[in-house]
């Protein structure tokens, strides 16, 4: 298999859709779209927007499923939830209330859409755990070990201190089944 | 600072220590709990009786109004009013299974109460768990007025006022007021108020939580505060009664009480009552104006009024049943409160089980139909259609079932057959089924029991702790 470095498969951060602290989440969304416009190296979307601070470093990342978080009304049976794990009731009995509850409260609301849309992106982001580093000389398979054991969609690329880019999930898949169909390809020729 | 406040502030630290990872702190909550200057105005009493060893050792305490019975010894702790009774504590030679497991033991099992501080607590029953057999252990451990510990070997915890913890081994726990915790074994758990937890592991799981705000108006608790609430009111207006069986050396007997019925010498009772065959009434037990049929029980902390029980009823430790009618056979848990009104009354039909920690408080009359399992708060009848079942209907269960704030997981037929398992072993062990001589319990056998007092030191550093005693026959 060739042999990639991190650095050959990342997207460098002028390549990706960032926002800075403070920005609301319809502008998050809006500046999404437009990264994903613009990118074209790829056939995988740009998933994730990542928020900067006013100087310009990292401090987070809003991946699809923090985004539908955000829009998920707080419900306040959480506790109750968590309260009926702590006295020993099976996860299906668990799973079997929580979409009980959900089920009470509708998400997609007129209402709740325009609440969240101002929503600020420092409210939901995710913040860089010490598991999604990755150095850009670092070899795949360092990185494949990070992207599973965190169950990663995408890990923060350094060099020295700084983040110069986002390898994605996406890509290095790609890159890895791509080498596998080449390897059975030429075995069956 | 006298001896009993450095014992005090000791046993608060080894609690603190013990609880720290839940990042509890008891001291606010001990502040108010021990008045030194009640410590030295109450004596300590034990029962002698030919049915049970006698082996009570107490060392570096205070004891004030407390009472021992059986194997019992104390270290380095501070007991106000509080009840060991050591009558079903295993004997030696005994077997017991646990699983594949069967264990002899090699020695009677005794009570061992050390580094710790229990206010007007319960500890009865035996150790439940078979890594102690031999020893029902309550250390570093503080519970506040009205808790039972109730076979349950307690290690680093604090029990809130009216907590109950049931045949279940604790460690560096923290039990909420009015909250009964029956769950074999539990470790670092902090249980909120008002949690009802009956846990059978691969049979059933039973829960229910009070409406915080509604469970305040009953049972109150923060921190450098008395306890305050309905609960505490009333037996507070009641105290009086109490003060008059503890002062008095010599109380008239009551003569209507039959031979084969026990009315214990600290319990109160007013008139007008009838006690049929094979009732027991516990010390510290209050019955006013009502009738207890045959074989009828009421426990420790009890409060009966002006209320009717037809027979074989277990009334079990500190519950409450006042303008009540309650059938055959109806089993009312610990510390419930079950409170009709004069005009309103209240009726439970026959072979119901009201679970622990029960609070029915109804203005308007309500009945309760026959073989019906209650729980958690009732105050209408709306409450009432969500907070009972029938049993036969609860029996049919076998995977999950809700109601209200209830959540059950696994056989509601096996649940329903413990605890009717569970009401007929203590109407047996208490001797409701007393007959022709035979099965004698607690009934028959406290009439041959008879007390001795013993005295706290009341001048000087010592005042308000006692001195070191071995009491054996």
């Amino acid at each position: 298999m060739k042999n990639y470095l991190v650095k050959d498969l990342m997207v460098p951060i002028s390549e990706y859709a960032t926002v800075v602290l403070g920005t609301p989440l319809i502008e998050a969304i809006h500046v999404l779209e437009r990264a994903q416009e613009a990118y074209t190296i790829s056939k995988y979307q740009h998933r994730a927007i990542i928020v900067l601070n006013q100087d310009g470093h990292v401090v987070g990342k809003i991946s699809q499923l923090r985004a539908l978080k955000a829009i998920e009304t707080e419900f306040d049976f959480t506790d109750q939830i968590e309260e009926i794990r702590k006295f020993k009731f099976s996860e299906n009995y668990v799973a079997q209330l929580r979409d009980k509850y959900r089920s009470r409260e509708k998400i997609i609301k007129e209402e709740t859409l325009r609440e969240v849309a101002a929503k600020k992106v420092e409210e939901f982001m995710q913040m860089p755990t010490p598991g999604e580093f990755v150095s850009e000389d670092c070899n795949l398979d360092t990185a494949i070990h990070r992207l599973i054991a965190g169950t990663h969609l995408s890990l923060l690329v350094t060099r020295g201190e700084q983040i110069i880019g986002i390898l994605r999930i996406s890509d290095v898949f790609a890159a890895v089944f791509h080498e596998m169909m080449t390897i059975a390809e030429n075995k069956n020729s | 600072m006298k001896e009993l406040e450095i014992l005090f502030n000791r046993i608060i630290q080894r609690v603190n220590v013990n609880l720290r990872e839940l990042n509890f702190d008891v001291t606010p909550f001990a502040m108010t709990l021990i008045i030194p200057d009640q410590m030295s105005k109450f004596y300590a009493f034990y029962g002698i009786t030919p049915d049970h060893p006698l082996d009570l050792h107490f060392e570096h305490s205070a004891l004030a109004g407390s009472y021992f019975l059986g194997k019992c010894r104390v270290r380095n702790s501070i007991l106000y009013k509080s009840d060991i009774r050591g009558d079903e504590l295993k004997r030696k030679d005994r077997q017991i299974n646990f699983g594949k497991f069967t264990l002899t033991l090699t020695k009677d099992e005794r009570i061992d109460i050390e580094d710790s501080a229990l206010v007007k607590t319960l500890v009865h029953n035996y150790s439940h768990d078979p890594e102690t057999p031999e020893k029902f252990f309550i250390k570093d451990t503080l519970a506040m007025d009205y808790a039972n510990i109730h076979g349950s070997p307690s290690d680093g915890c604090f029990l809130g006022p009216y907590a109950t913890v049931d045949l279940t081994t604790m460690r560096d726990c923290i039990i909420g007021a009015y909250s009964y915790i029956q769950a074999g074994e539990i470790s670092h758990l902090n249980v909120d108020p008002g949690t009802i937890w009956v846990n059978s592991p691969g049979n059933f799981n039973f829960y229910y939580k009070y409406p915080p705000e509604l469970l305040a108006h009953y049972v109150s608790l923060s921190p450098e505060k008395v306890p305050w609430g309905v609960l505490i009111d009333f037996i507070e207006k009641r105290k009086f009664e109490f003060q008059r069986v503890f002062d008095f050396v010599n109380l008239e007997e009551i003569e209507s009480i039959p031979k084969t019925a026990s009315l214990d010498r600290y319990a109160v009772v007013l008139p007008n009552i009838k006690i049929a065959d094979n009732v027991l009434v516990s010390q510290r037990a209050y019955i006013e104006n009502s009738t207890l049929g045959k074989g009828a029980n009421a426990q420790e902390n009890c409060f009966i009024i002006n209320s009717h029980l037809e027979g074989l009823n277990v009334t079990a430790h500190g519950a409450k049943i006042i303008e009540g009618y309650l059938g055959l056979g109806v089993f009312v848990g610990f510390n419930s409160f079950l409170c009709g009104k004069k005009q309103n009354r209240l009726k439970i039909g026959e072979g119901c089980i009201v679970m622990p920690h029960t609070i029915i408080d109804i203005e308007e009359a309500l009945e309760i139909p026959a073989n019906h399992l209650v729980w958690g708060l009732v105050r209408n009848r709306e409450e009432l259609a969500t907070n009972s079942i029938s049993l036969e209907k609860f029996s049919t269960i076998d995977t999950t079932f809700s109601s209200g704030r209830m959540h059950f997981e696994g056989s509601g037929a096996s649940f329903v057959k413990a605890f009717k398992d569970r009401i007929q072993h203590i109407l047996d062990v208490n001797g409701a089924f007393f007959a022709d001589g035979e099965n004698a319990g607690h009934a028959q056998k406290n009439q041959r029991l008879s007390l001795n007092t013993i005295q706290p030191f009341q001048f000087g550093p010592m005042e308000g702790m006692y001195p070191n005693i071995s009491i054996v026959p």
